[in-house]
């Protein structure tokens, strides 16, 4: 009987066969299409990297593997990796936490200093700690003549601290953001029943916290591991994975055994990753918090302030110390030598091209990057086909891959045509793209979970087809998931070194890696004033986008929390 | 609306970024491998008397071997101004570079000019012994007057050299002590100095910045900028140790494939000419046309004898070597 029915159905032309077919078919069409990119500029980089750690000209071999596991070398690579991956998770969630919660709870006057402060090292590359530990620690740094000191700052302590500052704010933002969204009744009404703060935040607020705290945990500890420029300025004879990949690639052509390297990192990462997410199912509780409620804040008790205050106080002053030394720095002639004022560094223009060219990748990263980022929450919120959790995961995954093991995925990917993009300014794009996908993705899906499915259904009820409800209808909601997502890829792009590293090119040069270049040759004057010429002009592109989004009527500092 | 206003400016910011491009009339694109600020003086030099615009990154010349030896036949630029004799060698034998025979470089010698025409060798350059004045002083030290005297237990951890896989310098270092020694006492002679190394670094002329800003006592480092640091006030001494030291040239060549070839030419053409040498020997450098060198002045430093083709074939060889003593096993 259906059969008949559907014959019943008039003819209609080719073109209105297709239109409809579109229209009922688009979420799937998008869902092949992004799965098309995904697999191009994230799955086919990292496979390239895994093939190229197997294969010698004879064919398959496990040779490679071997050798890093019976060097002793390479041994204490991992273990000196993984050691300082942990070690700085850690302190980094402690003084991340001690910062969310003065800058959340806290005395109020503090609030907003602590938390720009937090957040400074965000618009820096990740190494200026190491350059401004030079400056105070090396040695003939300022605080070691001034007190004498007789310890080195090259090597693994150093190396710790310089990451451990690089990537406080990091998980201070997430843990603030969860913080925020926390219904703070049940802080209270524990409270109220004489629960002692210590308690509270033992038994409630930590608890509440570990999506969040599990979160940031993972994002740290990649980046750690990845991120090599400390390591590489301040790790001396001290081996670390990623600086080590880095040599071997850049400086050796060794690209089998820095493919190796590059798995093994991998390997953490992943594991971490799934569990991370493991843990994560069915904790989702503090989303359904919603908007905080306003209520008086209570007093912090003195037991918690003054410890919380102490840890919070030692990093902000830290960072403080860090920019300002670097900042001193590019306008000393050589510091520590001919403490001149000198203007020099700063007007050294030899890496505006490079300053140019990075804010040129990072705003067509996040320009490409927010738009895919959006469809792809789209079509895994919405979306009912085969393979959605997988797309899911994969887009995701952005977070758990180190830059280096993407960067050398994509040198190794397309290098030769037909897929030729090296020597040019796409690839540093694409590469930003897909490895700072997930921030977007992620507050697009948290968006759509907000919105109940009947808006759309009632768009498509009242006749408005799929791109009319799209526009009307799913843009503007997912609208600040794009803006969270623009604004997260632009930030991140414009000062990470450790996948763009190996994809410049003559004309290509970025900023961060140019700083990197000064700062390994031990131009401490040119690399500090690039770094504060870069900072500078991140701020300046932080207050337009702020201004524009404002006009647009989100609240931006809501949306990098987001973050 | 005014979402949509916001919208309309982002994109319009977005496309402005894009279409924003190239301004320069003639562009080439190079690796060098020269120290950054001398990269900078060679671009300039191209750019007033020719006007092309070079586009160049800086990398040691190790990594330019390697971005050239991993890119091949598929180079994402014109032309190497600025490489080691590994990589000039390597070029010719695989034919990755054009022939070129330029009417710049006629009647330089057959050391600086290769005798087909695939390399011009821009300039030689040494390594040389460099110490801080104040810090040698502090601890009572003087600069040491043979290489030998560099193994002695009262530097441990106060020397800094080049590693030899990322820098053309210390590959000349490397190879400058096996051939003073002979191979077998020239790596027992490379293990002893390697317990009193802080580090190898990534480039040749770091250990000068690193040395002249009070880090280490002392460097062993490419000469090419100790003049310009000694003048710009860094307290360093320089010395060339009694047996001399080792010299490698600064190879420039064509890169098969470019599409700018005229503009390819006309720089190589101008790298041959009597004021470049002019400007490279102010530097420090020793010139395929003879002009008052501003480090050694009219003398002739003691060199020792080399093989560079020969250096260059064993390479690959010797840093495996020196990766095994160096890098794998840990004292």
């Amino acid at each position: 009987m259906a059969k008949a029915e559907s014959y019943s159905v008039p003819e209609s032309t080719f073109w209105e066969r297709l239109k409809t077919f579109v229209n009922a078919e688009l979420i799937n069409i998008f869902a092949a299409l992004l799965f098309l990119l995904l697999a191009i500029f994230l799955l086919y980089p990292i496979l390239a990297v895994l093939i190229k750690s197997v294969k010698d000209p004879q064919g398959l071999t496990l040779g490679y593997y071997l050798k890093f596991f019976t060097k002793g070398y390479y041994f204490r690579s991992l273990q000196n990796t993984l050691l300082l991956g942990f070690i700085n998770t850690i302190i980094s969630l402690v003084v991340g936490f001690c910062l969310a919660y003065l800058t959340t709870r806290g005395p109020i006057i503090l609030r907003k200093p602590l938390k720009i402060v937090s957040m400074m090292p965000l618009i820096a590359p990740p190494y200026l700690f190491a350059i401004s530990l030079i400056i105070l620690f090396g040695r003939n740094g300022i605080l070691t003549k001034a007190f004498g000191f007789n310890w080195s700052i090259y090597g693994f302590t150093g190396v710790v601290i310089a990451q451990t500052l690089a990537f406080i704010p990091l998980a201070y933002l997430m843990i603030e953001n969860t913080l925020m969204s926390l219904n703070p009744n049940l802080e209270e009404s524990a409270y109220d029943l004489g629960a002692s703060e210590g308690r509270i935040i033992r038994t409630i607020t930590i608890p509440l916290l570990t999506p969040g705290i599990l979160k940031a945990g993972l994002l740290v500890f990649v980046m750690t591991i990845a991120e090599f420029g400390n390591a590489a300025i301040l790790g001396g004879r001290t081996p670390f994975l990623a600086p080590d990949t880095y040599t071997m690639i850049i400086g050796e052509a060794d690209f089998e055994m820095g493919s190796v390297l590059s798995v093994i990192l991998i390997i953490p990462c992943i594991i971490i990753f799934f569990l991370h997410n493991y843990l994560l199912t069915g904790k989702k509780f503090t989303t359904i918090g919603g908007k905080p409620v306003a209520s008086e804040p209570r007093k912090m008790t003195l037991l918690v302030k003054v410890p919380f205050l102490v840890i919070g106080f030692a990093a902000v002053f830290a960072i403080l110390i860090s920019f300002g030394v670097v900042l001193m720095a590019s306008f000393t002639k050589i510091l520590g030598v001919k403490n001149e004022i000198v203007f020099s560094h700063i007007l050294n223009f030899d890496s505006n091209r490079a300053i140019y060219n990075s804010i040129q990748v990072s705003l067509i990263a996040a320009f490409i990057g927010a738009i895919i980022g959006t469809l792809l929450a789209y079509v895994i919120v919405r979306g009912k086909f085969f393979g959605r959790n997988f797309i899911e995961m994969l887009s995701l995954s952005g977070f758990a891959l180190p830059g280096t093991v993407i960067g050398i995925g994509y040198l190794l990917a397309f290098n030769t045509p037909p897929f030729k993009l090296t020597g040019g300014i796409m690839i540093l794009a694409l590469n930003c793209v897909f490895r700072f996908l997930a921030v977007g993705v992620e507050a697009g899906i948290s968006k759509l979970h907000q919105i109940n499915i009947e808006i759309e259904e009632a768009s498509a009820d009242l006749g408005a087809n799929f791109m009319t409800t799209f526009y009307k209808i799913i843009l503007p909601i997912m609208f600040p998931a794009f803006i969270a997502g623009f604004i997260y890829t632009f930030m991140t792009a414009i000062v990470s070194l450790s996948a763009v590293v190996f994809l410049v090119s003559p004309g290509f040069e970025l900023a961060a890696v140019k700083i990197f270049d000064a700062a390994v040759y031990g131009e401490i004057g040119v690399a500090s004033a690039t770094t504060m010429k870069l900072v500078a002009i991140v701020i300046f592109c932080m207050m337009i986008l702020n201004y524009l989004t404002k006009k647009t009527g989100f609240d931006i500092s809501q949306k990098k929390g987001a973050i | 609306m005014e979402r949509k206003l916001g919208l309309t400016i982002l994109v319009s910011v977005f496309l402005a970024a894009l279409m924003v491009g190239e301004v320069y009339a003639q562009t080439v694109k190079a690796y060098m491998g020269t120290s950054p600020e001398n990269n900078v003086k060679i671009v300039n030099f191209v750019k007033e008397k020719t006007g092309i615009q070079i586009l160049q990154t800086f990398q040691s010349f190790g990594e330019i071997e390697a971005k050239v030896k991993s890119e091949a036949p598929n180079f994402n630029a014109d032309l190497i101004v600025g490489c080691g004799s590994p990589l000039a060698f390597m070029a010719k034998k695989n034919k990755w570079a054009v022939l070129y025979d330029s009417p710049g470089w006629k009647g330089v010698t057959s050391e600086f000019i290769d005798s087909d025409k695939n390399w011009f060798n821009i300039a030689n350059f040494s390594f040389v012994l460099v110490g801080n004045r104040d810090k040698l002083k502090e601890k009572g030290y003087t600069m040491p007057k043979s290489w030998n005297e560099l193994t002695d237990p009262k530097w441990k951890d106060q020397i800094v050299m080049p590693s030899p896989l990322s820098s053309g310098t210390a590959n000349m270092i490397r190879y400058a002590f096996l051939a003073l020694h002979g191979e077998e006492q020239g790596w027992k002679f490379l293990a002893a100095l390697d317990k009193n190394i802080h580090h190898y670094t990534r480039s040749g002329n770091a250990p000068t910045d690193l040395v002249g800003r009070g880090e280490f006592l002392l460097g062993i480092t490419s000469d090419e900028n100790v003049k310009k640091r000694i003048d710009e006030g860094y307290p360093l001494l320089w010395s060339i140790p009694e047996e001399g030291i080792g010299y490698d040239g600064t190879f420039a060549l064509i890169l098969s494939g470019t599409k700018m070839m005229d503009a390819c030419k006309k720089t190589i053409d101008v790298l041959g000419t009597q004021p470049f040498s002019d400007m490279m020997a102010g530097i420090g450098y020793m010139t395929p046309r003879p002009a008052p060198n501003a480090l050694y002045g009219k003398t002739t430093p003691k060199y020792i004898k080399l093989d560079l083709g020969w250096a260059a074939e064993n390479r690959p060889k010797w840093n495996d070597v020196w990766k095994e003593k160096f890098r794998t096993e840990f004292k």
